[in-house]
């Protein structure tokens, strides 16, 4: 038993980086919102981490899968608020934002993970393009005109409730979904599942011949990373916004930053998509406050820097350097 | 009955017919060299053989099982293990992970866990010597150490078949021995059938195989235990190149 608990112990530090992060915000109100902006960039950099960083596959189509989730909260909201269902409307929701992206990525990892390395980035890349034009051409949902909700969940759940949900319980939903993801990421990396990603990361015929149904692994892979991505949607977006327009969430921006930060910290680690997300955000942040409108540009070459000296990423040369002693138990 | 029966096998790549029309058996627990100068559809047959190709034409009977069209990870699941000539151990994987994951993924795996397979793991690399690199990354080793980790990850997935592919070339003659023996060695204790593949070097051929199929231009040319087949008259034209008194004549 005490054996099996210690091959969870990487844990800790995740837990302990977040519960920090969530006390300074609590503490100071006035941090609130930048508080809320790191944990958002922690969840993305987790969840994209659990396949780009296990399987090795850029998926440039990410945010469509955080698009789909935020409808899914959006269509519950708007639709069923009259149906007396008060906070189970949230649920509802976040379930709703599984099943979205589940179905979406069993629809672009059918055509998608038949292919390989370059091929499958630059077919995924349009997909959140796509997606948007489908909704705004179709129609779908109110198409370009998007969905404005704040009405809607105020006379679901009352207006002191739906104040406290988007301005406080929306965040804490997104450090919900990082813990979540940090979880499922060690579970995996314990089990079979890990050593399988692992093996098809490294080479994929030769993880083949050892066995390995590699398909089966990269879509387990692949629709887990998705449902965080979609409850991240539903609950940093839909929720705390209360309002969805189709080019908002489907922006490939947000899939660039997810990749960035997953390189800052080390693609395949646990830590890695936390410690790349807070260099990441604290930084942005910073730059705009020091330089407004030049942190782009600013901030463009030092992340090429940073990636062209230390392709493993901070937690890469962290884990090299504590090899062999005590704390390589804990930073995986 | 036969471990793997090989039918009419066929495989073309656009008009180019690499293995051609072939048949063979293989018994169990036997070491079975498969030779043939560059070119001759070697590497192909070895391909069919795990499921890396699939054939165009005829059948292959593994175990009474017609896996013909099994995908290769199937094929590994019913005890078909192989080796790489260049070795392709999973880098950034642990010398120990890389063998653990041929426990976790080939023949035992659905009954071998994690943890298991990292304690079948610890057996193999004391097998091959290596238990003072067992943590380290398998990309930071010396080729013949890859070599050696691909032996013991395919020899992990407990295979009745194990095919290797060239897993002597580049060694020197008395590393060649120690392997052979070695090789011999696990198919004594475990049972396994053991097909090399070996484009050049007879003193593998002659110290480690009981049979030997010679392939030319895709075709199968002889079938033969090994000291009948080194001294066959075709194999030594096609292959070995005349003998030395008929240049002296």
């Amino acid at each position: 038993m005490m054996r099996h608990l210690q091959k969870y112990s990487p844990i800790l530090p995740v837990l302990l980086a977040y519960g920090v992060l969530l006390g300074i915000g609590l503490a100071y109100p006035g941090k609130w919102q930048l508080i809320a902006q790191l944990a958002f960039y922690c969840a993305l950099g987790q969840a994209f981490n659990l396949f780009m960083g296990m399987t090795g596959y850029v998926d440039f189509g990410y945010v469509a899968f955080l698009g789909v989730g935020t409808y899914g909260m959006a269509v519950s909201i708007y639709f069923l608020y009259d149906k007396g269902l008060g906070i189970g409307l949230i649920f509802i929701g976040l379930a709703l934002a599984a099943v979205f992206s589940t179905g979406l990525s069993l629809a672009v990892g059918a055509v998608a993970l038949r292919l390989r390395g370059a091929y499958f980035a630059i077919a995924t890349i349009g997909v959140n393009e796509g997606f948007r034009y489908f909704v705004e051409g179709a129609r779908i949902w109110n198409g370009a005109d998007g969905m404005i909700f704040s009405r809607h969940l105020r006379k679901a759940v009352g207006r002191e409730t739906a104040m406290t949900l988007s301005t406080q319980w929306a965040d804490i939903l997104v450090f919900g979904v990082a813990v979540l993801a940090a979880i499922l990421t060690l579970v995996y990396m314990r089990n079979k599942v890990g050593y399988a990603l692992t093996a098809l990361r490294e080479d994929e015929d030769a993880a083949k011949v050892m066995g390995i149904n590699v398909t089966k692994f990269k879509i387990i892979a692949f629709i887990t990373s998705a449902v965080l991505a979609g409850l991240l949607g539903a609950s940093a977006w839909a929720l705390k916004l209360t309002y969805v327009y189709p080019e908002d969430v489907f922006e490939i921006h947000y899939t660039v930053e997810a990749i960035i930060i997953v390189l800052l910290g080390g693609a395949g680690t646990l830590l890695g998509p936390i410690v790349g997300a807070l260099i990441y955000g604290a930084s942005k942040y910073f730059l705009a406050i020091v330089l407004p409108g030049f942190q782009l540009l600013i901030f463009a070459p030092i992340i090429i820097v940073i990636i062209v000296l230390f392709p493993e990423g901070t937690v890469g040369i962290l884990k090299k350097k504590i090899r062999g002693t005590a704390l390589e138990k804990f930073i995986i | 009955m036969p471990l793997l029966k090989v039918r009419n096998v066929t495989k073309r790549f656009g008009g180019l017919v690499a293995v051609d029309d072939i048949s063979f058996e293989i018994r169990h627990g036997e070491t079975m060299a498969i030779v043939g100068p560059n070119g001759a559809g070697k590497t192909t047959m070895f391909n069919l053989i795990n499921g890396v190709f699939l054939a165009d034409e005829g059948q292959m009977i593994f175990e009474d099982v017609d896996v013909t069209h099994f995908p290769s990870y199937r094929r590994a699941h019913l005890g078909i293990g192989r080796t790489f000539q260049i070795p392709r151990p999973f880098a950034s994987a642990t010398v120990r992970e890389n063998i653990a994951i041929g426990g976790m993924f080939g023949a035992a795996g659905s009954e071998v866990n994690v943890d298991e397979a990292l304690e079948m793991a610890d057996h193999y690399i004391e097998l091959i010597g290596l238990t003072p690199h067992r943590d380290k990354p398998a990309g930071g080793l010396t080729p013949i150490e890859k070599k050696m980790v691909e032996i013991a990850r395919a020899l992990a997935m407990k295979p009745r078949l194990l095919l290797m592919d060239e897993a002597m070339a580049g060694m020197n003659p008395t590393d060649i021995d120690k392997m052979v023996e070695f090789l011999k060695d696990i198919r004594d204790k475990e049972g396994i059938a053991i097909v090399a593949m070996v484009e050049h070097i007879m003193r593998a051929v002659a110290g480690l195989a009981e049979r030997v199929l010679v392939m030319h231009q895709g075709a199968k040319l002889v079938d033969e235990p090994t000291q009948e087949a080194l001294s066959d008259p075709k194999v030594i034209e096609v292959y070995l190149g005349k003998p030395a008194e008929e240049f002296h004549a």
